[in-house]
């Protein structure tokens, strides 16, 4: 309503320049004063948790509410932006990844390792080792030598100015050598979209992610890795990147790093998937060889997304390391966990959806260090109302019969006898009704089954069931909302104003047929 | 047998075996079919036409319950059956020859034959019936579908169809991609057949459709916009233009 | 057998001849590197493992032929069937081949039913949504996994004493071995025999193969597609978890049961050709030769077993570079 009044009112203004300025900027608060909204929100987080648990911003000591808070954020938004960036792959480019957690955990291996073991004179090697790899992959993806060599001579020189001639390699050096083999093993397994299509893509992906980490957790590699206990980088690090207080790090300073990272990848993808590359991509997504007619390459886009989202995952897995409490780069970040964290937080959100994977995470993993210590038992009550197993009961029953709905509509359309229609609303209130007498019945047997044995005695932890908790909500998410929330919630949107578009449109056309023949006397 | 097949020609008010009427498809969420109403008479050739992506492979897609229309009846000898699945729908008794001759590669020519059987011995009852329409596939017996040629592979499509005793055939584009001696080979196998069983048939080459049918559906952009006998089609070269683009 | 070859194309001759070379590579290069018994010992191991890989991966295949869902949970029937026939073997007091069998049935049964029930409340309406059965299924595995453990506990279950019958020793490549791994490799390649008759001479296997090439075809056909895709999905579910309480005797149960086989009947899928029958079966004996000659390799020269690991991965990374659709899987149009 206020919108179409803004909009109105600058219509009248006269000035066209002034008009169209001014329209840009109502547009621009328009669609983003929400968002602001939210980064102001995260910006002022620290601030509002520390005055609701009476904790300090910036204490010495890393204890208290707003500190604990403050590297749960910031771990949740990078979760967020791994979400994000799977969503780009897998939401708008139609392209199955179970790979991902290999972008996400090779940033922080490449930096430490490199910063660990580099000496001057490994500099040629590692170059050599990656214009064998430029050479692999423009084979596997037949680019054209000439655009091979400049790719390779750009990345090579790039290579050649990150590693020092004398001396070790900084962090931020190590930093862009992370984002350079990202780079690369997205264009790897970009290149392999060309031979490889749908679950076939997915097991390539799911196999070089594995090889990774089982190269990462092995104890062969030990010296160089770490093994199972990861590798440990706390001595590495300058203090500006350090979230731990004791260490002389600023935790504040880092949770504002992070929020600002997380706000440039939200816009950064935005960006892609408004800007005119990001509709090929889609149009691929939607139908590949008719995008491909129109004279789009459709391979060139896909290897872009998988870059784009390989390097987004990569710099998110490397701030997601240094918040890291042991300071060790973990092998289970190259794990299927990570793979399947974004993959759920994505499904769940809406799959794409431009905000979905947010909402998702934050949902989820604020949700979950937060009721962390909670435990129940099954008589705890849920608003007051339920205890644990009813509710449990009734999501049961609830599930059974959406699954057999069409059979049982056909049962009770047959019971109610012969030639009655499964879709009509008889049999729905029948079905509807005897679901809920059924419903009663199994409750009070439950109940009488329930009374005898001691299941109290049990407490459970919301941590321990966090596994059992999340394959749940897989599958109900699956089944119930394959829009994911904020897809739901779009569609629920979308359809409420075509509805009120049809409505209008059919009393404007009422309007005009009782209008017609008075016209017809003043003409 | 009493089925169906038997039955002779129709007199002009018997209702028609099959009588599709006003159906909406929907495939994901595009409307393909707005409107499409067919009805095929009894012991005759009845041939949809119309441009590329008007709706015919749909509107067989539809019928045979793979599309099934979200609104509009089908009646099939007086039942309605666009509320069953598939499988029921092909043993109420229609056989469908899908475009593009979908045969199992893997299977025998045989294996491809005897897996359309609905009761035991239902090859051994029209073995006459099929390899006398069709002698290579005798020949070819033991071969894998796959090693078949185009054409080979049409006519086995076809002879599938034949096996159980259907009284509907649904055939789409039998024509599609055959040298022309084949497509006369084809022509003359369906119209031979068609005196056993009734043949509603999706066909893009008017020359081939106009000596066969009897009957004609013309649908543009989903949904029916003419019907009638083949003869009257024939004679109104203005019609012909509009609707078909061929003179 | 001989009218199998003569009908091949090129493309398949092709795969049984690459496959012929590599087996005997394996088999030289562990003649050479090992020597003779150690050798044997090896290839027999590894033998075993392709026989149980077979069993969990056949079941994977012809899942994802028919009905396009590559079953994540796959791995968690066998973990199932371990654990419910390890609970069942143990409490069962009868002389000790009955509880086996007693074991056996029992696994076989729940998993079955669970397949059944998971086909049709869970899978079968997503059909038109294939990533989201990855998903589901992936879902459900967790579950399973998570159940399994809430009820039988963290810890490794220790091998239970093999049935009477099975239970004498024989002399091999200078070790004696127990009869029960006899059985193992009988008892796969029974299996291997007989799903393939099922396949290549029932009705039923000839619509299975119909399907995996074109369900809807089949469909309009008049067969009810969908009680053959419970079917075959319960196939798949029971076969796996055979191969979960086979092991029992063999290993014990260990929550990482599912995982490991899930991970190596996706390489045997993948490198034989989804759907492809011959081609799991044959892919069944490369991964579990590579991985057993490759884990004695890298003990004998790293001390560790990384290449063991590795191996079959690298393996399924070159097939599929190599040969996209895998060895003997349909090429896509």
């Amino acid at each position: 309503m206020i919108e179409r009044a803004v909009y109105r009112r600058v219509e009248r203004i006269e000035n066209p320049t002034g008009r169209k300025l001014a329209a840009g900027l109502v547009r621009l608060v328009l669609e983003n004063w929400f968002y602001a909204l939210f980064f102001v929100l995260l910006w002022r987080f620290p601030y509002l948790v520390a005055d609701l648990t009476d904790s300090e911003v910036m204490p010495q000591r890393p204890t208290g509410g707003s500190v604990f808070w403050q590297s749960v954020m910031a771990q949740t938004l990078l979760i967020a932006c791994l979400a994000m960036s799977y969503n780009v792959l897998f939401g708008f480019g139609g392209i199955i990844s179970f790979g991902h957690a290999l972008f996400f955990g090779i940033g922080g291996y490449t930096t430490f390792i490199l910063m660990r073991e580099y000496e001057p004179g490994a500099r040629w090697p590692v170059l050599a080792g990656f214009a064998a790899l430029v050479v692999v992959i423009g084979a596997l993806a037949r680019i054209p030598w000439r655009r091979l060599a400049l790719a390779a001579l750009v990345g090579a020189a790039l290579l050649y100015l990150l590693l020092p001639g004398s001396g070790g390699v900084s962090v931020y050096q190590g930093f862009g050598v992370a984002v350079l083999l990202s780079v690369a093993l997205s264009l790897l397994s970009g290149a392999v979209t060309l031979r490889l299509r749908g679950v076939y893509f997915a097991m390539f992906t799911l196999a070089l992610a594995e090889v990774f980490w089982v190269l990462a957790k092995s104890g062969t590699l030990r010296a160089l890795t770490g093994a199972e206990d990861g590798l440990p980088f706390r001595d590495l690090i300058p203090d500006a990147l350090n979230p731990t207080p004791t260490a002389g790090g600023n935790r504040l300073a880092m949770y504002r790093v992070t929020v600002i990272f997380f706000a440039l990848v939200f816009l950064a993808i935005r960006r892609y998937i408004n800007s005119p590359v990001g509709r090929v991509i889609v149009a691929v997504r939607d139908n590949e060889q008719r995008a491909r007619a129109i004279g789009y390459n459709a391979f060139h886009y896909k290897l872009l997304t998988m870059v784009f989202a390989g390097v987004l995952a990569t710099l998110s897995g490397l701030l997601f390391v240094l918040w890291g409490s042991a300071k060790r780069v973990d092998p289970t970040l190259l794990s299927l966990n990570y793979t399947v964290e974004p993959l759920l937080l994505t499904l769940i959100g809406g799959v794409g959806t431009l905000t979905g994977p947010v909402v998702a995470a934050l949902g989820l993993e604020l949700g979950r260090t937060y009721l962390r210590e909670e435990t129940f038992t099954f008589s705890t009550r849920l608003f007051g109302l339920l205890s644990l197993w009813q509710a449990l009961w009734v999501a049961g029953f609830a599930l059974f019969f959406y699954v057999f709905r069409r059979g049982l509509r056909r049962g009770v359309a047959r019971a109610l006898g012969a030639g009655r229609d499964p879709g009509s609303r008889a049999v729905t209130l029948a079905a509807g009704a005897g679901a809920a007498a059924a419903l009663i019945v199994v409750a009070l047997v439950a109940q009488a089954i329930y009374a005898e044995t001691d299941l109290d005695t049990y407490v459970y932890k919301v941590a321990d069931l966090w596994q059992l908790f999340q394959g749940m909500l897989f599958v109900l998410v699956v089944m119930l909302l394959p829009h994911g929330i904020v897809g739901t919630w779009n569609r629920w949107w979308f359809n409420r104003r075509l509805r009120r578009m049809a409505r209008q449109a059919a009393a404007r056309a009422a309007g005009a047929e009782t209008a017609e023949p008075s016209g017809g006397h003043e003409a | 047998m009493t089925g169906p097949a038997a039955a002779p020609n129709h007199g002009a008010g018997a209702p028609p075996l099959l009588d599709v009427e006003q159906i909406h498809t929907f495939i994901g969420e595009f409307h393909i079919l707005q409107g499409v109403s067919v009805q095929v008479p009894r012991g005759s050739i009845t041939v949809l036409l119309g441009r590329n992506g008007a709706g015919k492979t749909t509107t067989l897609r539809s019928i045979m319950g793979l599309n099934p229309p979200r609104a509009g009846q089908i009646r099939f000898a007086g039942q309605s059956i666009h509320r069953l699945r598939p499988h029921q729908i092909a043993q109420r008794g229609i056989g469908y020859v899908p475009e593009k001759r979908i045969i199992f590669r893997d299977l025998t020519v045989g294996q491809n034959l005897q897996i359309a059987e609905r009761q035991k011995g239902d090859l051994a009852r029209k073995a006459d019936l099929i390899f006398g329409l069709f002698p290579d596939l005798h020949r070819l017996y033991d071969l894998p579908g796959g090693h078949l040629s185009g054409g080979q592979q049409q006519m086995l499509a076809i002879a599938r169809a034949l096996v159980p005793d259907n009284a509907l055939l649904l055939i789409d584009e039998p024509s599609e991609g055959l040298a022309p001696v084949l497509i006369e080979q084809m022509m003359d196998a369906i119209r031979r057949l068609s005196a056993h069983t009734t043949v509603l048939l999706v066909e893009q080459n008017f020359q081939v459709a106009s000596r066969l049918a009897e009957h004609y559906v013309i649908i543009e952009e989903g949904a029916t916009v003419r019907a009638g006998r083949m003869a009257d089609l024939v004679s109104d070269k203005q019609l012909i233009k509009t609707y078909l683009g061929v003179a | 057998m001989p009218g199998y070859f003569a009908r091949l194309t090129p493309r398949y001759r092709r795969s049984w001849a690459l496959v012929a070379a590599y087996l005997a590579f394996l088999v030289l290069i562990s003649l050479i590197d090992f020597g003779g018994n150690t050798a044997g010992q090896t290839l027999f191991r590894g033998l075993m493992l392709s026989m149980l890989i077979f069993l969990v991966a056949s079941g994977l295949s012809l899942i994802f032929g028919l009905l396009d869902v590559l079953n994540f949970a796959q791995g968690a029937f066998v973990l199932v069937g371990a654990y419910i026939g390890y609970a069942t073997y143990q409490s069962v007091e009868l002389s000790s081949t009955y509880s086996f069998l007693a074991a056996v049935g029992a696994a076989v049964v729940s998993v079955g039913l669970l397949g059944a029930v998971i086909e049709t409340g869970l899978i079968r309406p997503l059909y038109a949504r294939p990533v989201f059965q990855i998903v589901l299924t992936f879902g459900l595995g967790a579950i399973l996994l998570d159940l399994v453990q809430r009820i039988y506990g963290p810890q490794p279950k220790q091998p239970l004493a093999p049935p009477e019958l099975f239970r004498g020793t024989f002399y091999l490549f200078g070790q004696s071995l127990s009869i029960y791994r006899l059985f193992i490799i009988g008892l796969g390649l029974v299996i291997m025999v007989a799903v393939g008759l099922l396949l290549n001479r029932t009705r039923l296997g000839i619509i299975i193969r119909a399907g995996v090439q074109d369900a809807e075809m089949v469909q309009a056909l008049g067969i009810n597609v969908r009680r053959v895709f419970t079917f075959v999905f319960v196939l798949g579910a029971v076969l796996a978890g055979l191969a979960g309480i086979v092991l029992v005797p063999y290993q014990g149960a260990t929550l990482d049961l599912g995982n490991q086989f899930l991970i190596l009947a996706i390489v045997v899928v993948v490198i034989g050709g989804m759907g492809s029958y011959e081609g799991t079966a044959v892919a069944s004996f490369i991964v579990g030769l590579t991985r057993a000659v490759a884990e004695q390799m890298s003990l004998k020269h790293f001390d560790a077993p990384v290449l063991a690991e590795t191996s079959i991965l690298f393996l399924m990374i070159v097939v599929l570079l190599v040969q996209p659709s895998g060895l003997f899987g349909r090429e896509e149009s």
